[in-house]
């Protein structure tokens, strides 16, 4: 895990400036990512988890104002030229979105649109095409290929669709898969099964996963490390074992106390008091200030640098949890 | 290995024509589409084997039987040079036939990439290409064509030109519509993140989308085309004698409207029921294609 890292992310910041002012949507976040790593990012709604990834693959529209760098294979993603970019799209780094339902063409079989991912970059010829398109739904597992590859998006349900959107982003064997929710949309037992595809993909093929999602089961479940995200800044980052163990963010604490365990009498689960701020402007205190129970004339006034509590764990808080126990 | 390959290869037929029974399932329960699919077949036959139906030749004049009524030998009669009506009428027809499907073809084949470009890039693309098109629009479509048709000079090809041209903008609102739509589903952006560019994405996975929106307007387009046809030759702006036309017989036979209407009533006739045809067929497809249909 200590390897050359596969993409590295430095100072990634996105504004979108709107009617009613700037939003920063991520601010400052740095993260790197191992070859054959599971990297889970967590947030609730609107703490820039999709921006940061979109970001990564320029998906973003172009009022989007971008800063920062996101190395990978030497070169800087977001100054890549367009046709460099689509050689890097699909072929190095895929993207599985939430929506399995409506991403596929409705008016082409899967064969074909697998099909064509690989003609594009593999440059194999029709033929070739298929069989690796029935390869993959094999791969996918999905049932009876064979017949599978000649049916439309309609004639699938919608796990069969992410995974034959997930056999789609693996078609040219990328380097790293971008996930995001790609579980939300499905039912809890298609849910477990696609984790352990991915879980498959990252042991078969060492493909690294950065997985976006704001269900912390489903990051226990499979990622190695964690990011957690709030109001679209890193506050704290640790393997996943650790994260669960010892959270040190008091967000992070938050989190984890409002999961129902089964099991266990509780009154009621715990919630963190407060709303997400609104993120029109880069503010200059703690972004969690408000709603911590720790909050201080110190959290008010800075902002925490992330620092190491352990190696390997960084957390952005002048009181992490480590530190208030002592 | 040749196992695997043959059930690799069976049911892609198998399933195309699965979806193409149950769409001809569906346009089989509605008897108004397929009459009207029977007529224009019709036309089309006769206009593409016109030179083996029509029992005298596009020129061919009988001077010993000038304004005949029908007979044996003239079936359907002749007019004032002696010309036989129905190999005139069928000649008429291959040529009303082509002016509307060509100026159809002519006016998707400019129209729909514009229209496309114009939907997909958005921002100043856009705003140059509707305005133009508002501009033409402005103009109503038969003026357009006349004023057209009057600047090329009358013939079958400059009225086929004219008529297209005139059918442009519509397309070009069309296509550019259904491409603001379709640009916005969710598998444009997972063809951008599979390394598309945009001519993939514009051909591949939003021209396909819109193919049902385009054939309705084409079936709207084509009796549009087939009567403007017709109206700018009775203005005199469309093919000259010898060559014959719907709309010159029409034109033809005015002059004789007391004594001999039937001369009217032949190219009439067929007017209608081309015109009607296209646009009941037109309605039953868009029915049949449109994915919401169940029945």
């Amino acid at each position: 895990m200590s390897a050359e890292p596969l993409l590295e992310v430095d100072d990634l910041s996105v504004r979108f400036d709107t009617d009613e002012g700037p939003v920063q949507a991520v601010d400052r976040v740095s993260f790197a990512l191992a070859p054959g790593e599971v990297l889970g990012i967590v947030g609730e709604s609107g703490c820039g988890k999709s921006v940061t990834c979109m970001s990564l693959v320029r998906l973003l529209p172009e009022t989007a104002k971008v800063s920062g760098s996101v190395r990978f294979g030497g070169a800087d993603l977001l100054a890549l030229g367009p046709r460099r970019l689509r050689r890097v799209r699909g072929r190095e780094i895929s993207y599985i979105f939430q929506e399995p339902m409506t991403s596929l063409n409705p008016v082409f079989t899967v064969g074909d649109q697998i099909g064509e991912v690989v003609r594009r970059h593999l440059d194999l010829s029709r033929r070739d095409a298929r069989r690796r398109a029935v390869e993959l739904l094999q791969l996918v597992r999905i049932p009876a290929p064979q017949r599978r590859v000649d049916e439309y998006p309609h004639q699938l349900s919608g796990g069969m669709r992410q995974r034959v959107m997930i056999a789609m982003a693996l078609a040219c064997d990328p380097k790293v898969l971008i996930a995001d929710e790609p579980t939300t949309a499905l039912d809890v037992t298609i849910q477990a099964g696609i984790l352990d595809l991915m879980r498959e993909v990252r042991e078969k093929l060492g493909t690294a996963i950065v997985l976006v999602t704001h269900n912390l089961g489903v990051v226990a479940d499979i990622a190695d490390r964690v990011i957690v995200m709030y109001a679209g800044r890193k506050v704290e980052e640790a393997p996943a074992a650790e994260l669960f163990a010892a959270p040190q963010h008091p967000y992070t604490v938050g989190l984890l106390g409002a999961i129902p365990r089964p099991g266990e009498r509780r009154e009621r689960l715990e919630e963190i008091p407060g709303r997400v701020p609104a993120s029109a402007r880069p503010l200059e205190h703690c972004v969690f200030a408000d709603r911590c129970r720790y909050a201080d004339e110190t959290t008010r006034t800075q902002v925490p640098d992330l620092r190491p509590v352990r190696p390997g764990h960084l957390v952005a808080c002048f009181h992490p949890e480590a530190e208030r126990a002592a | 290995m040749s196992i695997v390959a043959q059930d690799v290869e069976r049911p892609r037929v198998a399933d195309s024509r699965r979806r193409l029974r149950v769409l001809g399932k569906r346009f089989l329960r509605r008897p108004m589409a397929v009459g009207g699919l029977l007529v224009v077949l019709a036309f089309v036959v006769v206009a593409i084997f016109a030179p083996l139906l029509a029992p005298f030749g596009v020129g061919h004049t009988d001077f010993n039987a000038v304004l005949a009524k029908p007979s044996s030998k003239h079936l359907l009669g002749t007019d004032d040079l002696g010309r036989d009506e129905l190999s005139r009428l069928i000649w008429g027809t291959r040529a009303s036939m082509q002016v509307g499907v060509l100026a159809t073809l002519l006016a998707m084949v400019v129209a729909v990439p514009i229209g496309m470009l114009a939907g997909y890039y958005r921002g100043w693309v856009d705003h140059v290409i509707a305005r133009l098109t508002d501009v033409l629009l402005a103009f109503p479509f038969l003026i357009l064509a006349v004023g057209l048709a009057a600047i090329l000079g009358p013939s079958l090809l400059n009225v086929t030109l004219a008529l297209g041209i005139g059918s442009i903008p519509g397309f070009i609102r069309i296509a550019r519509g259904e491409t603001l739509a379709l640009r916005e589903a969710d598998y444009v952006p997972a063809a951008v993140l599979n390394g598309a560019n945009d001519a993939t994405i514009i051909f591949r996975h939003i021209l396909p989308n819109m193919t049902n929106t385009l054939i309705v307007q084409a079936t709207v387009t084509i009796p549009g085309a087939i009567l403007g046809e017709a109206i700018l030759s009775f203005l005199n702006l469309g093919p000259q004698p010898p060559a014959v036309s719907w709309g010159t017989m029409l034109q033809e036979a005015e002059p004789y409207l007391t004594q001999a209407q039937r001369l009217a009533v032949y190219p009439g006739v067929a007017i209608i029921l081309a015109v009607l045809a296209f646009n009941v067929l037109g309605d039953g497809l868009r029915d049949v294609l449109d994915p919401r249909t169940t029945r």
